[in-house]
């Protein structure tokens, strides 16, 4: 595993220090790999996720699932549950109903009960539950349940789902809910007048995250408040928590929704736990407050947990000229958002901020369907509905370059936007900020030609030769991608709001959701920080604590940093959509000088100067006339920051100690200096660049990171089996906070773009039966399939962010698929076989190599 | 519907199991359906360990079972009875960590951490059988383990620089032993 510390001048204006000691004597800790704040409590076993806890008392749920993917509940009989010795309680859908609301949805004609009433829609979907006195019990109380059902068709086919002849939802009248045709340009001339059109047909098979920590949920209902206090790993939890008070039917404020600093992993696909949040709260709240805990178990996850994610159809279209020169793009896709269309609807939209890839392309179509069929709904997953969009793409550009016999990276590069073109305004309305995309591209295939061309090398030809006489094919292909970075939260309702509507829209109207984050200095002189997001191993503690101890000029072990629930909390988009390198890193810096002033104006206050006669230095405030007496004591110990508040109080200095004593002391009625809380506003709230993406929601997603890939794969053409020999890769994501951090969302991302492209598949029989509910089934990467990475970093800052920092966190994901997807066309080249599926599994590929085999001989 | 807060009434049949664990002896009643991992979080509060699947596929349950490791998950506790367990929690002192837990740290193989403590008890046993391993033997001797978000390149890592630790204290510990051997001489 080699990793090279390259950092190659690729655009960049500025380097960055790794290794401290930038500018005066103070170490910076910004920009340096420093180590993790959470490691230690993970490490020696101390972290509490939510599966660790467990309140005195506390009593256990279990859930009665449909194994049918579509049918009628007729009857429902709990009699021998309740009868059960053991059994604390049983609720089925209509007792739910009697009490509580649906769980609102991603579009506002659905409302789906947090139990089923009447119909089931997927297998595995929720129908009754139990509380008992512990798990095991549980369990055999829902033996005690039997529910008769009269099984309908199921619906499996998105594309045939279409046609309506079994609907999923009657009253709605129609499987396909919500779905828009844009048109950006002239698309039919661009098609009508190119020299050559390509089309294909593609898939993008049923994938998601599956974070090794399943859902959990510790509910406790308090009859004195008449409220809700729920320990839970939901993703977004200020964002989201509507889906759990309005189902319980309480005000925000009465149901507290408390995520644990530690969470294990996410990937977008806790956001949709709120049913077992309301589930748990619900029997807590019959049982008159006694706590009720939920975890979900694999299998329940896998089957029917509300967790897969995309799965798309797709017909594209591609023309271009004889010279090379790409003129239009038409996308058409169907995404099967399974039963309900829960909260992610707007995964089908995003795309539109990455429309044309790194391609200058004018003339586009983008087209799409929602389509209901029985399956679990989707959530959320790493890249937003991004990864299958740029995947397709790549395909299209593969063939055109195919058609025309070009080069492939010389037909990419001929249509790349260039550097000059920074700026540069998508059709679609979103603006990629700055970068040097052909520069990135070249610099990684010259990178491979020179390591791996050459003898010896996994590409040299004479290697190359020689595996394919033993049946292996060898190929790689460099492509370019971007990573749409820190969401905007106005343009997320689009298919919630009349869309005729929209183009009438001012731009006042546009309403953004800033980061919040909180500051206090304790009288001991350290800081505490308070987030208002929650996380799940992306370090943001880490990330927050480095900034304070640069801005207040503090050391790092003085700061703590800690999170607030969803009632303390103001309503936040939250850690997602690659947002909190750059929101969170613009609230410290603003939290930061806000300290700072308010130190300083207490310290001016104090010493009964102007605030001009101070300055803020060191973790403390000096008064830069030298210090004149007045009723501080006189003599001249240049006490340093930190220690206990008394004694340490010089003339011509305060410490932050010092300060936030003086600040508490004697009941001073102003609000208080030393604590402080900072908005960080969303960057493109206040550039007219974005004017049209954002009054007409459009995705608005205002950085552009971006990565160079070049995978080296073979292919065994007897048994169709992929390896990826190495993984070259070259990312730029402006600055960097923590380079080591940043390296670490690039592994894991590429290693679950691996499984997405070659492994990972959620797939149903026609009856509707899932096929993948254990992980022998659904396959995760391991360390013996996940390759070799070699990867190189450029810094190119934002020049739209306060800390020039770029979105990060789904970038190998979204990436690494469409890339992998490349280099297999590039290895099966001879053998005229061409990816239009994935997973690209060992069998389907085998069959395209037969098939191609047939045709050929 | 029905509400009725109860204790366990069904009488469920327990059997008695002694053990070690963590180098302290345990002797506690379980039911024979109790699964390792439940008795070690549950009844034992050493939640270092992790359910991730419960069907011996991601590893997050690894414990160290008479020397050898096991996925918690796959066996009952009667089946621990008088076996000797060691858990991530006996790895160092309170508060401090372990040469492969510092490792892992500084090497930033974790992330979200959920898989930090099977991927510490298998490299453990790793280099118990192979001190200073090739990335082959990386590979064999953790590909029993799951972790969805470091891609496992820095796993690779923090087990070499695991390795050079452990060796060192190795060493320093066999020159302190020939001092002591010269001394008593
Ligand atoms: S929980 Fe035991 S192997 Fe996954
Ligand atoms: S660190 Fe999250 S699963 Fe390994």
């Amino acid at each position: 595993m080699s990793e090279t510390g390259i950092r190659p001048d690729v655009g960049t204006e500025t380097g960055t220090e790794t290794d401290g000691e930038v500018g005066g004597d103070r170490e910076q800790f910004t920009g340096t790999d420093f180590e993790r704040v959470e490691d230690h409590r993970i490490l020696t076993g101390r972290a509490e996720y939510v599966h660790d806890i467990t309140p005195e008392n506390c009593r256990h749920m279990a859930l009665l699932r449909s194994m049918h993917a579509h049918a009628e509940i007729e009857s429902i009989d709990t009699s021998a549950a309740d009868e059960h010795p053991d059994c604390d309680l049983v609720l089925t859908g209509e007792d739910v109903a009697e009490q509580y609301y649906p769980m609102p949805c991603g579009l506002a004609a659905f409302e789906e009960p947090p139990l089923a009433v009447e119909k089931v829609r997927y297998a595995g979907e929720p129908v009754a539950l139990i509380v008992a006195s512990d798990r095991y019990v549980a369990e055999d109380v829902l033996e005690g349940i039997s529910v008769s059902y009269e099984t309908l068709d199921a619906v499996t086919d998105p594309v045939a789902a279409r046609e309506n002849e079994t609907l999923i939802h009657e009253s709605v009248g129609t499987n396909v809910p919500d779905g828009e045709r844009f048109d950006f340009g002239d698309v039919e001339d661009a098609f009508e007048d190119a020299d050559h059109v390509v089309e294909g047909e593609y898939s993008w098979g049923r994938i998601s995250g599956v974070p090794l920590e399943t859902a959990g949920v510790v509910a406790t209902y308090d009859p004195k408040r008449d409220a809700f206090d729920i320990d839970c790993n939901i993703q977004l939890h200020t964002l989201v928590d509507d889906t759990v008070y309005e189902t319980l039917g309480y005000p925000p404020e009465k149901v507290s929704l408390n995520v644990p600093p530690d969470v294990g992993g996410s990937f977008g696909t806790k956001i949709a736990i709120h049913r077992y949040c309301c589930l748990a709260a619900m029997a807590s709240q019959q049982l008159e407050g006694i706590p009720v805990k939920f975890v979900e178990d694999r299998l329940e996850n896998l089957q029917g947990g509300d967790m897969h994610s995309t799965q798309r159809e797709y017909r594209v279209r591609l023309a271009f000229d004889d010279d090379g020169s790409v003129h239009g793009l038409d996308t058409w896709f169907v995404d099967d958002f399974g039963a309900w269309p829960r909260y992610p609807v707007n995964q089908a939209l995003k795309p539109l901020s990455v429309l044309t890839g790194a391609y200058d392309i004018e003339d586009v179509r983008y087209d799409y369907e929602i389509a209901l069929t029985n399956k679990t709904s989707q959530t959320a997953y790493r890249g937003f509905g991004v990864p299958p969009h740029l995947y397709v793409l790549e395909m299209a550009m593969d063939k055109a370059a195919r058609t025309l016999d070009m080069d492939p990276t010389e037909f990419r590069l001929l249509n790349m936007i260039g550097p000059e073109q920074m700026p540069y305004r998508l059709p679609s309305h979103n603006v990629y900020d700055s970068g040097d995309f052909p520069a990135a591209l070249e610099y990684i295939r010259d990178h491979v030609e020179d390591e791996e061309r050459a003898e010896g090398g996994l590409l040299d030809p004479a290697v190359v030769e020689e595996k394919r006489e033993e049946g292996k094919y060898r190929g790689v292909s460099c492509t370019l991608h971007i990573e749409p970075g820190v969401s905007g939260s106005d343009w997320t309702d689009r298919q919630r709001s009349d869309r005729d509507a929209l183009e009438a829209r001012e731009r006042e109207e546009v309403d953004e959701l800033p980061e919040h984050l909180r500051g206090e200095i304790s009288r001991d002189g350290t800081v505490r920080a308070l987030l208002a997001t929650d996380s799940s191993g992306q370090g943001h503690q880490t990330i927050v604590t480095q900034m304070l101890a640069d801005e207040l000029e503090v050391l790092p072990s003085e700061i703590e940093v800690e999170y607030l629930d969803s009632v303390a909390a103001p309503t936040e988009y939250g850690s997602a959509a690659s947002r909190m390198a750059v929101m969170v890193s613009g609230a410290a810096t603003g939290l930061g000088e806000q300290l700072r002033e308010n130190c300083c104006e207490l310290a001016a206050e104090t010493w009964g100067v102007g605030r001009d006669a101070v300055t803020y230095r060191e973790g403390g405030v000096e008064r830069l006339d030298g210090g004149s007496g007045g009723d501080a004591n006189s003599d001249d110990d240049d006490s340093g920051n930190g220690g206990g508040g008394d004694g340490d109080e010089s003339d011509d200095r305060l410490s932050l100690a010092d300060l936030a004593d003086l600040d508490t002391a004697g009941g001073r009625a102003h609000e208080r200096f030393t604590r402080a809380s900072y908005d960080y506003e969303h960057p493109a709230t206040a550039l007219e660049e974005f004017d049209e993406a954002l009054t007409g929601k459009f995705p608005v997603y205002p950085t552009a990171a971006f990565a160079a890939n070049a995978p080296i794969i073979e292919v065994d053409a007897a048994t169709g089996e992929v390896e990826i020999l190495k993984f070259y890769s070259l990312r730029d994501c402006g600055t960097q906070l923590n380079p080591t951090i940043v390296e670490g969302q690039a592994h894991g991302g590429i290693a679950q773009g691996v499984g997405a492209a070659l492994l990972e598949e959620f797939d149903y029989t026609d009856s509707g039966q899932p096929q993948a509910v254990t992980l022998f089934d659904y396959l995760l990467p391991s360390i013996d399939t996940v390759p070799e990475m070699d990867i190189h970093h450029s810094e190119t800052p934002s020049p739209f962010t306060e800390t020039g920092a770029k979105g990060t966190g789904e970038g190998g994901m979204i990436d690494a698929p469409a890339s992998i997807a490349s280099s297999l066309n590039a290895a099966l080249a001879p053998l005229g076989v061409h990816v239009d599926r994935i997973p690209a599994t060992a069998n389907r590929l085998r069959n395209r190599i037969r098939d191609a085999e047939a045709e050929n001989s | 519907m029905s509400t009725d807060a109860t204790d366990p009434s069904t009488e469920q049949p327990t059997r008695e199991i002694s053990l070690t664990i963590n180098g302290e002896d345990v002797v506690a009643d379980v039911e024979p359906r109790l699964k390792l991992s439940d008795f070690l979080r549950d009844r034992r509060g050493l939640y270092g360990l992790r359910i991730g699947c419960e069907h011996g596929v991601c590893g997050a349950c690894t414990v160290s079972m008479d020397d050898r490791i096991v996925k918690s998950c796959l066996v009952y506790a009667v089946q621990a009875d008088r076996s000797d367990l060691v858990t991530v929690e006996g790895l160092a002192d309170e508060g401090d960590l372990h040469p492969i837990q510092r490792a892992y740290h500084e090497d930033h193989a974790l992330q979200c951490g959920f898989c930090t403590s099977g991927f510490v008890m298998a490299t453990r046993e790793l280099l118990a059988e192979t001190p200073d391993p090739s990335d082959e033997a990386i590979e064999k001797g953790l590909a029993d383990n799951i972790c969805r978000c470091t891609g496992y390149q820095n796993i690779y890592k923090a087990v070499r620089r695991a390795a050079d630790y452990t060796q060192a204290r190795a060493d320093e510990e066999g020159r302190m032993g020939e001092r002591d051997q010269e001394d008593d001489a």
